[in-house]
């Protein structure tokens, strides 16, 4: 710690801090131009200077490259820096154009406020005219190069945090600008990290042009709704319609954002979105009120209920309820339709990967923070393609790379961005990264790289660890993968060796069978070399879609209660009984896989989905349609007429997530409240639908004043959200366990012990046989940045910038099949099903596999796939 | 003096040649021996114009992809340093200074010689690919003025008279 004194204000920082963290610490504000707390300093523009006396003399330096050191008296605001600063903004502002009058920035532009607040007068020299280049081509986001300052701000951000280097400064001299190569368009990830960044107006948001200024929009902030890493938005509303999507830099998420976040939410406001109840009749859905559509549900599914059963109903929910509306759906399945034949798609990939979590440590989420992995020297990444599945995540990774010389780990099956960070890469055919976790493990332990206190300590269960380890030898688990062993084991040694480590997991559809082995897996790597319950350590698995985590917590789950607790648990029921006002069926339920049987083996009558499109997203679309069509009467809430909506009998439009308020819990276990931000709602908040559709079937004592109603019996229903409530939830959300109205949340899971006690040690599978088929190609459902399944679709803006239609495929595969970039091809698979796409020559492509994004509902792919199965072998054909 | 801004900003023309893909195929090897060390950058730049004259888009794109770098990236340090070029160029790079002090002693004269003697006006590259003519704004020798740059050598006090004499030095 250093203690310095700043304009008479004595500060004490942290050893290394600049003198401009420190000002900010002392809350004295020093002007910049070319800094943000994102990226590594710069110095470029010469504002931040201030005056430093330390051993008696005073020199003038830029405050946000110069470290803070014990007894500086930092001034940094005498005449003398004013004068200086006034003088670098007239050098600014001779070539700087000023058509402020029109400038999309105005009001928004860090050197217009500067130079009105340093009072710079009418130049005393020429002004100077350069021209450089000007790009309305590129999607979403436009460069004027004649309004840039050269604070390199933007190409930092694109190179340091997003890892694209897409920007890069060109030319030389009083010539150089900012460009992509040959200053073609854009094609890069589309994040607007670089229009956000942009202090004046040489990058901007094309949507803003000529629509409004930032001022004249009405912010408000909400969470997004894509992905589970719970990115908190600004959402920028005119005229009562949202224009602009950003991020506050004192944000968890510090103001970055992914082509999600802040350029996908036009489906809000699409022409496809449902606006009325439809009801089948004669065949077609036609447009009805409210009251005949939840009037119709109540009565089809009491009907069948009583002539069938109870258990002839079920129930799939989404990822993408609110944590409030999770809770009252559980109840309203439980108690009114009185089955528990309730699940949602998270329940069996999201799960399975959790589910490994909770029994050997205690819970079912991920162990820390998402912002501490910038700290983990060793990254290891099992399966997960963040660059395309969570973006903001993958910044952390470059970060910890580049400044912590962190080692990347990738197994996976695709070939994906990180992989070529400094590291390492074991490719794996899909579904074996556990074989490789399991290998690392048993090199760990043989080689004595153990955390020896923490396996005597905070562990049980080694020995049986390290005796169902004694077939995983690297060398084994090379032969049968098709690896080089010493790969293996030097990535073991890093791992073990390094002084912070994590191990991150994501759910991805080409999970479909049991994933528990491989979470398990981490976990014991983990808990053996102590990487658990430290900072920048620990285990994390991201789910797909926004409330992954709080689905699971709310128990979405054909045997769990909210909070985890079990249906067959006697005393948990009958506590959720008398919650809840109605019975509890004893035994737990049938999960989706078995609800989709059970709808075409007849068992199941009438089915509600709320949120789900399972005909694209299930496994084996051809059974799921068959069963989906048997059903007697099959309910869709959606937003959009999705394929599984088309062919419902009643479907209910809801509002979008930026239409409603409740709450969702993050892949961070952070629980973070969502703000309406418009009154236009079109459709309902599925909490209301659920309180009318109880009421039409004689339980009105199902009824919430509102969202934070719920939420208050949620505390009391799911201990670690117990000391949650409405309005302690605060900008930055709380992160469970959060025991008590004192508890202000935790952080890092397990810092000092383990809620089970000691953390139990799984012993690892039996090693059984891998299949390695050779010759032909394996497909390999994947995921693109730019969609995330069900919504994304409907957002022109993400369309245009990915549209569906291709395969991605290795130069090898290619050259051997006569196909060139954008052929026209046929993927069939062994079951005899064939879609038709273009391939595309792609690096992430191993050789041997074939890439397809699985959520376009156009591509089909769940044609291909089946339960349990993670092999999906095909044949390519010049189409 | 217009006239003189207005050749100051001309720039060497982009070529509309098209490098078909057996030529760059010549990359390969040059790729092979620079492949995961983005600091031999630049070496594997030089290596590549010395076996192209220039360095044209394609030949950047498939040394990023190659090298994986971000062609960005390429092109900013391509455009940085004046030893690389982007256009087909000339065996020499005559920088003829248009300066204030160099166009006023003469410069003006010597611009007109080049252009009626050798045929090629300022970003141009003669027909036998001997010369490419680029005007450059003061090079920081008035005193010398009229200056004239060809490749690395600086000619100064030059008598625009003696412009051609100069030239036959250079084939
Ligand atoms: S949008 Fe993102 S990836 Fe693209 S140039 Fe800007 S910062 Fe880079
Ligand atoms: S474009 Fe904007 S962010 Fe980039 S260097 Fe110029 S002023 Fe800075
Ligand atoms: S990373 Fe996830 S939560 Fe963040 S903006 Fe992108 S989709 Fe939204
Ligand atoms: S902010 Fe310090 S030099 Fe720009
Ligand atoms: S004007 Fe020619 S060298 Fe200065």
């Amino acid at each position: 710690m250093v203690t310095l004194t700043i304009d008479g204000v004595k500060v004490t920082v942290k050893k290394g801090s600049s003198i401009l963290e420190a000002a900010q610490q002392a809350g004295v504000r020093i002007p910049t131009l070319c800094h943000d707390k994102r990226l590594i300093p710069f110095g470029a523009c010469r504002l931040c200077i201030v005056e430093v006396t330390a051993r008696g003399r005073t020199r003038t330096m830029p405050a946000c490259f110069n470290p803070a050191r014990d007894g500086m008296e930092v001034a940094t605001n005498t005449p003398k820096l004013r004068d200086s600063r006034r003088l670098q903004l007239m050098l600014l502002l001779r070539s700087h154009p000023l058509l402020c009058p029109s400038c999309d920035a105005g009001g928004d532009c860090q050197l217009q406020n500067l130079v009105f607040e340093y009072e710079v007068p009418e130049l005393s020299f020429g002004r100077q005219s350069r021209y450089f280049h000007v790009d309305n081509d590129s999607n979403f986001i436009r460069f004027n190069m004649n309004l840039c300052i050269r604070c390199g701000m933007c190409v930092r951000v694109c190179e340091e945090v997003q890892g694209q280097s897409e920007l890069s400064f060109v030319n030389r001299g009083i010539e150089s600008e900012v460009s992509t190569d040959f200053d073609r368009a854009l094609d890069c990830e589309f994040c607007g990290q670089c229009a956000s960044i942009c202090p004046v107006g040489a990058i901007s948001s094309k949507w803003l042009v000529g629509t409004g200024r930032r001022f004249e929009l009405q912010d408000t902030s909400t969470v997004c709704a894509f992905c589970s890493l719970g990115c908190s938005l600004t959402l920028g509303e005119k005229d009562g319609k949202t224009v602009y999507v950003t991020s506050s830099e004192d944000s968890v998420n510090e103001g970055n954002l992914c082509v999600k976040g802040r350029y996908g939410w036009p489906f809000a406001y699409s022409d496809s979105r449902l606006t009325k109840p439809l009801i089948r009749k004669d065949g077609l859905l036609v447009e009805a009120s409210w009251d005949e559509a939840i009037q119709t549900v109540a009565e089809k599914f009491g009907a069948i209920k009583k002539s069938s059963g109870p258990d002839s109903l079920a129930a799939l929910g989404s990822q993408r309820l609110t944590n409030e509306e999770a809770f009252v759906f559980n109840r309203l399945v439980r108690t009114v339709f009185g089955t528990n034949n309730l699940d949602h798609a998270g329940g069996y990939a999201y799960r399975s990967l959790t589910d490994g979590l909770a029994p050997m440590l205690g819970y079912a989420a991920s162990t820390n923070q998402i912002r501490e992995i910038r700290g983990a020297k060793a990254v290891l990444l099992l399966g997960a393609d963040l660059t395309e599945t969570h973006p903001i995540a993958k910044n952390e990774i470059n970060l910890a790379s580049v400044r912590k010389k962190a080692k990347v780990i990738v197994v996976d099956s695709i070939r994906t961005k990180l992989s070529y960070r400094d590291g390492f890469f074991l490719d794996v055919p899909p579904g074996y990264e556990d074989l490789v976790v399991n290998s690392m493990l048993k090199f760990i332990i043989d080689e004595g790289l153990l955390d020896r206190a923490s396996v005597d300590l905070r562990v049980e269960g080694f020995e049986e660890l390290a005796e169902s380890l004694k077939d995983y030898t690297p060398e084994a688990i090379a032969a049968a993968l098709g690896l080089d062993a010493d790969l293996i084991k030097a990535a073991a040694t890093a791992y073990a060796k390094a002084e912070t480590g994590v191990i991150i997991l994501s759910e991805g559809l080409n999970r479909y069978r049991d994933s528990s082995p491989l979470s398990k897996a981490a976990v014991n790597l983990a808990l053996v070399t102590g990487h658990i319950g430290k900072e920048s350590c620990g285990v994390y698995v991201f789910g797909e879609k926004a409330n992954a985590q709080g689905a699971l917590d709310m128990g979405l789950t054909p045997d769990l209660l909210p909070g985890y607790h079990l249906v067959r648990d006697e005393a948990a029921r009958s506590k959720f009984e008398d919650l809840w006002k109605g019975q509890i069926p004893a035994s737990p339920g049938m999960n989706a896989r078995d609800i989709l049987k059970g709808a075409e083996n007849g068992s199941v009558k009438g089915l509600y989905v709320v949120g789900e499109n399972p005909l694209d997203t299930y496994p084996n679309r051809q059974r799921v349609q068959n069963g989906l069509s048997k059903l007697e009467f099959l309910v869709v809430q959606d937003m959009f007429l999705s394929s599984t909506a088309n062919i419902a009998h009643v479907v209910l439009p809801v509002a979008a997530p930026y239409e409603k308020a409740g709450t969702f819990t993050s892949s961070e276990r952070r629980i973070q409240k969502l703000n309406p931000s418009s009154k236009q709602i079109q459709g309902k908040p599925d909490l209301e639908i659920f309180m009318s559709l109880a009421a039409k079937m004689g339980k009105p004592e199902l009824s919430y004043a509102g969202y934070s109603e719920v939420m208050s019996e949620i505390a009391g229903a799911a201990p670690m959200y117990s000391g949650v409530s409405y309005e302690r939830i605060g900008d930055k959300g709380l992160v469970w366990p959060c025991l008590d109205d004192e508890d202000s949340g935790t952080s890092t899971l397990y810092e000092g012990g383990f809620p089970i006690g000691k953390a139990r040690l799984a012993p690892a599978k039996l090693l059984g046989m891998v299949s390695r088929s050779s010759g032909s190609l394996k497909l390999i459902p994947c995921v693109l940045k730019f969609h995330s399944g069900s919504f994304s679709e409907w957002s022109p803006s993400l369309m245009e910038v990915c549209p569906p239609g291709f395969a991605e495929m290795s130069r090898v595969d290619m050259t051997n099949l006569g196909l060139n970039d954008g052929d026209a091809i046929k993927i069939v698979g062994n079951n005899g099903q064939a879609i038709n796409l273009k391939a595309k020559e792609s690096r992430r492509a191993l050789r041997g596999t074939v890439l397809v994004p699985y959520h376009f509902s156009k591509n089909k792919l769940n044609s291909f796939t089946d339960w349990g199965s993670t092999e999906i072998m095909i044949q390519v054909e010049k189409a | 003096m217009q006239e003189r801004d207005a050749l100051l900003k001309k720039k060497v023309e982009d070529s509309a040649e098209i490098i078909p893909p057996e030529k760059l195929a010549l990359l390969d090897p040059v790729i092979e021996k620079y492949q995961g060390s983005s600091s031999y950058l630049i070496p594997a730049l030089k290596e590549a114009q010395e076996m192209f004259g220039y360095l044209p888009m394609e030949v950047q794109r498939k040394l990023a992809w190659g090298l994986n770098i971000p062609a960005p990236q390429i092109y900013g340090v391509v455009t940085f340093y004046s030893f690389f070029t982007i256009t087909p160029r000339g065996r020499h790079t005559i920088r003829l200074c248009l300066g204030t002090a160099c166009y006023v002693k003469g410069a003006k004269n010597m611009l007109e010689i080049i252009t009626r003697e050798v045929g090629i006006n300022v970003g141009e590259t003669s027909k036998d690919d001997r010369f490419t003519l680029e005007a450059v704004r003061c090079l920081g020798a008035c005193g010398l003025a009229p200056v004239m740059m060809i490749g690395e050598d600086t000619h100064g006090n030059i008598m625009p008279s003696a412009t051609l004499g100069i030239l036959e030095g250079y084939q």
